[in-house]
């Protein structure tokens, strides 16, 4: 199980800077100098303010109330569980408290109460299952089976029930990449209508003031956006660094908008052909409407036809699934096909238009690989690799 | 990551109806001219079909500084052209911020004239960044990890980009062999095939030579 070790200076301070924002309930249970009272003591002081909380305020969920109180058994328990565990999970609090807001709609303002209440999580944890990796996990997974049905109205509870279905298998609801930023940032969103800052945690040895925060949610924000980029840019996979990898990033761009470029030029000498094409399929038709199959005269057959396969085509070139394709391209030869069984005779335009559908359908009813050699083979000579 | 559908489809209609509209295939003008038109036609429907972000305003916003672009631009987009300019004289704001920035460069830089291996760093960085920005449309304007998200979204359209027009190309290509291939029989289908890799040959070496 992953377990965050920190000393108790560092929790001191988390707790100081959440207690500026949080309202004043809970100051009662952090007032205590940090260093000197040991967490259980003070977790010991946080659940007994939160049991007074909860029986002053009848009209709690009675569920609510009934894991308050498992909690609190585990919470005896924890000094055996939980041995040398004096950290809280502090960053996943938040998740916890999340889903005790809709049965205790007085908590839903307190987003941290409650060292007392991850670590209690983590006692059960221990108890229930050794083989959580995470601790957010952790945390879920005891919350979905004590809530049971109640206080599930929250997307988040539902998600999290859902998700560990299976037990404590790796979670697919949040990004679980770092502690503080994002855990909280992404626990921000399950709820939106709480706040609109976003909560930080301060990391273990690092600078606690805002402007140091912020410039670390900003530095993975971008570390985030680089990772995607990676993925983009083929080739990036071994660089590391930011350098590097704009340097490859830039050498992309380049090169794509230099491919548009050639691209647009080759167009440039093929356009006085595709006058034809063009002129017909637009003066038939409009408005294109691409997902169009049954076209009621040829043109618009043809034309819809003409994107079906471009795009279609297009498609291919993007994923290569090549039984999909086949399979749209199979049906979209065959309707061409049969629209055109009796060639338009009587527009005289058209008729090079119905020749380049029917080569086209021809051309597209096969093998993508293969594609223009079998329309070579049915006569015309050599096969083009385009 | 990839692009949806209805993007696809948007940026090939949009492409074919600007083909249309600037009427690359008829009326007869130079080389460069159409191949202008078309890469016109390109990145307008690129712009249009992606929606409103900020690389497309500042590319939309680009073209229409030259003014042969304008009258495409305006039949293209219609009320969206003059709304869609707009936004840009925010871009006013840069020249002023631009001394602010680097007056505080300055103070920094000598403020970390001790850590040299970091200023190092960060200077490389920093021209890659200026280096990117110059690259995604209207990048200027934007801070770090912004211009990352522009870029992704650009990357990725660019990308849609030169697919479609490279498909674009294969089915006129294809077209045309084949029309050729009507007219001539035999051996004339061969002649057919060798003018057009010429034709293109001919494309490549002048396109490297100006390059």
């Amino acid at each position: 199980m992953y377990i965050y070790k920190g000393p108790q200076k560092a929790i001191g301070r988390e707790l100081s800077e959440s207690v500026r924002r949080e309202p004043s309930k809970i100051m009662q249970c952090l007032r205590a100098p940090p260093d000197d009272l040991s967490i259980l003591e003070r977790q010991g002081a946080c659940l007994l303010n939160w049991q007074q909380q909860d029986q002053e305020q009848p009209n709690y969920n009675p569920r609510g109330r009934g894991y308050c109180r498992q909690m609190q058994t585990s919470f005896q328990g924890l000094p055996s569980g939980c041995g040398g565990d004096k950290n809280a999970n502090h960053g996943y609090v938040h998740g916890s408290i999340d889903c005790f807001s809709n049965g205790w709609p007085d908590l839903a303002n307190i987003r941290y109460p409650v060292p007392g209440a991850a670590t209690v999580e983590e006692a059960s944890i221990t108890n229930v299952s050794s083989n959580s990796s995470r601790k957010r996990k952790a945390d879920k997974s005891p919350r979905s089976k004590e809530n049971g049905g109640g206080g599930k109205g929250e997307s988040s509870c539902k998600r999290i029930k859902e998700e560990t279905g299976g037990g404590a298998t790796s979670e697919t609801g949040q990004p679980n990449k770092k502690e503080a930023a994002s855990g909280d940032a992404s626990k921000k969103n399950d709820k939106p209508p709480k706040t609109d800052c976003i909560h930080v945690r301060a990391r273990r040895g690092q600078a606690t003031d805002s402007h140091s925060l912020a410039e670390r949610v900003r530095r993975e924000r971008i570390s985030q956006r680089m990772k995607y980029l990676q993925d983009l840019v083929p080739g990036c996979s071994k660089i590391t660094g930011k350098a590097g990898m704009l340097d490859e990033i830039i050498n992309y761009v380049q090169s794509l908008q230099r491919q548009v470029e050639f691209l647009s030029m080759k167009l440039a000498t093929a356009s006085p052909l595709m006058n034809i094409n063009i002129d017909n399929i637009f003066g038939r038709e409009v408005q294109i409407n691409p997902s169009c199959k049954s076209g009621s005269t040829a043109m618009t057959g043809m034309s819809s036809e003409l994107l079906d396969q471009s795009c279609l085509r297009f498609d291919s070139l993007q994923h290569p699934h090549p039984c999909a394709g086949l399979d749209m391209f199979m049906d979209s030869s065959d309707l061409v096909l049969r629209q055109n069984v009796n060639p338009p005779v009587a527009v005289p335009d058209a008729s090079f238009g119905s020749s380049f559908d029917v080569n086209g359908c021809s051309v597209w009813s096969t093998n993508l690989q293969s594609l223009y050699g079998v329309d070579f083979q049915q006569g015309r000579g050599a096969a083009l690799p385009f | 990551m990839q692009v949806t559908e209805a993007f696809k489809h948007a940026f090939l209609k949009q492409m074919l109806l600007g083909f249309q509209a600037s009427a690359v295939s008829t009326k007869s003008m130079g080389f460069q001219e159409r191949k202008n038109a078309i890469k016109l036609s390109a990145d307008v429907a690129m712009a249009v079909a992606r929606g409103s972000r900020k690389w497309t305003r500042g590319l939309i916003a680009g073209l229409s500084e030259e003014r042969q672009n304008r009258s495409f631009l305006r039949l293209i987009l219609g009320e969206q052209y003059e709304s869609l300019l707009k936004p840009c004289h925010s871009s006013w704001k840069i020249p002023r911020c631009k001394k602010i920035v680097r007056r505080s460069l300055r103070v920094c830089w000598r403020k970390q004239k001790k850590n040299q291996s970091g200023v190092l760093a960060r200077t490389l960085v920093e021209k890659r960044t200026q280096e990117l920005k110059r690259l995604v449309p209207g990048g200027e304007s934007m801070d770090g990890s912004s211009l990352l998200d522009e870029t992704l979204d650009y990357v990725l359209s660019l990308r849609a980009q030169v697919d479609l027009m490279q498909s674009l190309l294969t089915t006129f290509e294809a077209s045309k062999l084949s029309r050729s291939g009507w007219r001539l029989k035999g051996r004339g289908k061969a002649k057919a095939y060798t003018v057009v890799a010429w034709e293109e040959h001919v494309l490549w070496r002048k396109y490297m030579r100006r390059r």
